[in-house]
């Protein structure tokens, strides 16, 4: 353990003062002396621990769960969790600048990174919601939800106060936490938009993040109820800009990685890099994960100035629809292993433009500001999301996009043959579709990917336009 | 003289065969054909008063639409969804290609998909009905009024028609008499036993996706008074059933059939197209279409993917299950509906805590499946009976 926790960039002080703690939140999930030692070689294999900030940014997820876990019997009065809730992390920031009583989570990334990405250890999670509602098999449930509901079945994190989800991207989630209320008796709370917008608004967006601030501003009224102080409109925008560091940092090494050839970071990172910018911190707590990412961009810039980078340069260049696997890195690193260079996945991509940032004025209101994340390409109809897309690819100069869809999310599946086909027609690209489980490592086939993947490289490759 | 020799009935049968070529006719004189998904969120009012004629696209049952949305979706789309997507591609059934506009209702997660699809081929006029699904607040009503003030602006430009208040109450007024009329025939089947099949009752109602408004409303006049005086239908001993489930499709009666077949006899249908539809009324005064708004938002008992729903739905099936003296409940939900499915499982843990037996069913809209789920539904009805006979 203690050699885990060094390889993962604690200091010895660090290690003496939290040995205790994460042992305690390791052991309630099962892992064995044999998992830590398979936890370093995963770590070692998919990950580059000699990249300045990537021990820190894995430490930092391991701190965050621990802080989740051991959250009650730490003495947090008010536990809190957002699950697929976009821009609950803000308003879980404005609650942590106020009050060390309170512990906010957004479930799960740092959980499905140490539990899953390094420990391999989810399907057990995953198999004890299959025993409740969640039934495995042709239904294909979403693992997320799946995750969420094995973790309250196996009382693995403490029982939270509240815990709220949007419906900005499913029904499915929401339906998880409905059941969750009625059958475990954990407060539950949602915020809401809806789905209506038609291709001829588009971009317009306003009806909706209106909708959704609404929304937002009434599930902020319950929150005040159960933490007992008033959230005031200041105190939000406050967390807003706090972030803002958090925000530019992902945009600069975005940046490098969408136009950097070779590309100078793999997809494995980039998720951990995601994690560091979405975790809920106070107003004084945002210094780590912000360093984290500065550095690991510093040595990006180094890496590019050097013409170093995760795959060989002039690699073939894929954009991935939905974001990369959660707990499971092996995909992400074969993509790199057979040199396509995955420039990104899925996730921040505005319309119209196919931008990371949203176009426009910035709306005054803060809740609207939290209602931003409906303008990304996931949130759309199928008809805006192809258009989104299509700009993003453009934008980035890809040969191919991979759709390795998610099957238990149906948003984003059932759009899979029609983007295909908006991305043929308008782009001439190659587009491959893999049907997939974001959240689940038992969907993975090494040798099934590895075939196919090979195939795609090599239509990537001769259907690229000569210079 | 049997229901089903009611000249009534007959002739509805007659007008629905006519029917196809009787809205074409209509489109030649600049009628507009109108056609909506189901699920309970379209206010069919709103496009009748407009002049165009409503149709509810909700066909299903069959296989070859289904396998035909596979070039356009996965597998994992539910097959209702599916028949939505096939049906337009196979340009077999009349009232899918003769649409002038589609209304597609923002429902659950699949369906929704349905109307994106249509909207990406664009070659129909498409309005998507936002309904939020969270409709307790007073912001989501005043939203979906809002959707509804854009239907009905919509629906003033396609048909060239204002839609006045009178229009818009003379329209609730029909569809009142309609939904008041299926709610008595479906009470009467709190008789034992019922005096009309459950498949019956279901294709009924079926018909009144495709019917003349007016004329369906006078056919169900008399078949409600016929069945007044009726005699049963099954034998009074036949165990009875309450359907719980996201749908049944017109041209999905596998499993009705099934279930008939075995003995059991269903008494009552909550359902998107069943007692969902037609147990309440629409206020028919003041600000019309915030009445519509609330009488179809939020005084309706809600689908599932509505927020917070699964528990109003099971304290209404467990009030159903007491006015409708039920044994048991068959839940048919159609395969790859996973918030269906979720919720399969709080109901069978509610239902055993107030010993009621339930038989969770799933299905595709093939024909594999028949076996063995006449095997489950026939264990099932025998337990029943079993229980009846100890008791
Ligand atoms: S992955 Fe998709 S289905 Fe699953 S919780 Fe997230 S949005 Fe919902
Ligand atoms: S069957 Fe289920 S998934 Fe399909 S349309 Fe109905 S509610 Fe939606």
């Amino acid at each position: 353990m203690i050699e885990l926790l060094k390889l993962c960039g604690f200091t010895d002080s660090e290690i003496e003062a939290q040995l205790p703690r994460v042992a305690a939140v390791f052991s309630r999930f099962g892992v064995t002396a044999e998992d830590i030692e398979r936890g370093k070689q995963r770590l070692n294999k998919y990950y580059d621990l000699e990249m300045p900030g990537v021990r820190q940014a894995v430490r930092l997820c391991i701190k965050d769960l621990t802080n989740m876990v051991l959250a009650r019997e730490e003495g947090k009065q008010k536990v809190i969790y957002g699950f697929m809730a976009p821009g609950f992390e803000i308003l879980g920031s404005a609650l942590l600048s106020k009050s060390s009583a309170v512990h906010v989570a957004s479930l799960f990334p740092s959980l499905h990174f140490v539990i899953g990405c390094v420990f391999d250890k989810i399907v057990p999670i995953l198999e004890a919601a299959e025993r409740k509602w969640l039934k495995s098999g042709k239904i294909a449930h979403c693992g997320n939800v799946k995750t969420l509901v094995g973790l309250f079945a196996l009382d693995l994190i403490p029982r939270p106060d509240l815990l709220v989800t949007s419906g900005f991207l499913c029904d499915t989630a929401p339906k998880a936490i409905d059941l969750i209320q009625e059958l475990y008796g954990i407060p539950t709370y949602y915020y809401d938009s809806c789905h209506d917008r038609e291709f001829r608004e588009y971009p317009d967006d306003i009806r909706v993040t209106g909708l959704a601030a609404k929304s937002l501003r009434r599930f902020a009224l319950k929150v005040q109820e159960v933490v007992g102080f008033e959230i005031t409109d200041d105190m939000l925008q406050e967390a807003i800009d706090a972030r803002g560091g958090l925000s530019t940092a992902m945009k600069n090494i975005h940046n490098l990685m969408d136009s950097g050839d070779p590309l100078p970071l793999s997809a494995n990172h980039d998720l951990l890099c995601h994690t560091m910018s979405t975790l809920p911190r106070g107003k004084s707590d945002t210094g780590e994960p912000l360093a984290i990412l500065n550095t690991i961009y510093e040595a990006m810039q180094d890496r590019v100035r050097k013409g170093i980078g995760a795959v060989e340069k002039g690699a073939p260049r894929v954009l991935a629809l939905n974001p990369h696997h959660m707990n499971d890195p092996r995909m992400e690193h074969l993509l790199g292993e057979l040199g396509i260079a995955l420039v990104s996945s899925e996730t921040g991509f505005f319309a119209p433009h196919g931008e990371r940032d949203p176009a426009g004025e910035k709306p005054a209101d803060p809740y609207e500001k939290l209602a931003q994340s409906l303008r990304t390409s996931l949130a759309q109809g199928l008809s805006a999301r192809a258009a989104i897309i299509i700009e993003a690819c453009r934008r980035l100069n890809v040969d191919g996009v991979l759709d390795k869809y998610h099957v238990g999310c149906r948003m984003g599946a059932a759009d899979a043959m029609l983007l295909k086909d908006a991305i043929t027609q308008q782009l001439g690209i190659p587009v491959l579709l893999m049907e997939w489980e974001g959240f689940d490592p038992r969907a993975y086939n090494e040798e099934q990917c590895r075939r196919r993947l090979e195939l795609f490289k090599d239509v990537l490759i001769s259907s690229r336009q000569p210079e | 003289m049997t229901l089903m020799e009611l000249r009534e009935l007959s002739d509805l049968d007659t007008h629905l065969g006519n029917r196809p070529a009787q809205l074409r006719a209509a489109q030649r004189k600049g009628v507009k054909v109108v056609g909506f998904f189901p699920g309970n969120y379209v206010p069919e009012e709103i496009i009748y008063a407009s002049g165009a004629l409503p149709i509810c696209l909700a066909r299903g049952g069959s296989p070859e639409p289904v396998d035909a949305a596979l070039t356009e979706v996965p597998d994992v789309i539910c097959p209702f969804v599916r028949a939505q997507v096939g049906e337009r591609l196979l340009k077999t059934n009349p009232y899918y290609g003769m649409i002038d506009m589609l209304v597609a209702p923002i429902t659950c997660q699949h369906l929704k998909k349905a109307g994106e699809i249509w909207e990406y081929h664009g070659d129909k006029e498409i309005f998507k009905l936002g309904v939020p699904h969270q409709n307790d607040a007073e912001f989501s009503l005043e939203y979906y009024a809002d959707r509804l003030r854009v239907m009905k602006d919509r629906l003033e430009a396609l048909t060239g028609n204002e839609i006045t208040d009178e229009k818009l109450g003379e329209a609730i007024t029909l569809y009142n008499r309609i939904r008041g009329l299926l709610r008595e025939v479906s009470l009467l089947r709190r008789a034992a036993p019922p005096p009309i099949s459950s498949l019956e009752f279901v294709k009924l109602n079926h018909a009144s996706f495709y019917a003349d408004p007016v004329f369906f409303a006078d056919v169900l006049d008399s078949v409600y008074h016929e069945l007044q005086g009726e005699k049963a239908v099954t034998k009074a001993e036949a165990p009875r059933l309450l359907l719980l489930g996201p749908n049944v499709a017109d041209g999905d009666y596998k499993v009705l059939g099934l279930v008939a077949a075995a003995g059991g006899e269903i008494v009552a249908e909550e359902l998107c197209e069943g007692i969902r539809y037609y147990w309440h009324d629409i206020e028919n005064e003041g600000d019309l279409r915030r009445s519509l708004a609330r009488g179809y938002l939020i005084d309706r008992l809600p689908c599932a993917f509505i927020r917070r729903s699964a528990k109003k739905r099971l304290d209404f099936a467990l009030k159903l299950v007491q006015d409708f003296d039920v044994s048991g409940i068959i839940w048919y939900e159609i395969l790859q509906c996973e918030v269906y499915n979720a919720e399969s499982y709080f109901f069978a843990q509610r239902m055993r805590e107030h010993n009621v037996p339930m038989l969770i069913l799933e299905s595709d809209y093939g024909t594999a499946d028949v076996g063995q789920l006449r095997t489950r539904i026939e264990a099932f009805i025998e337990q029943i009976r079993k229980a009846g006979d100890n008791d």
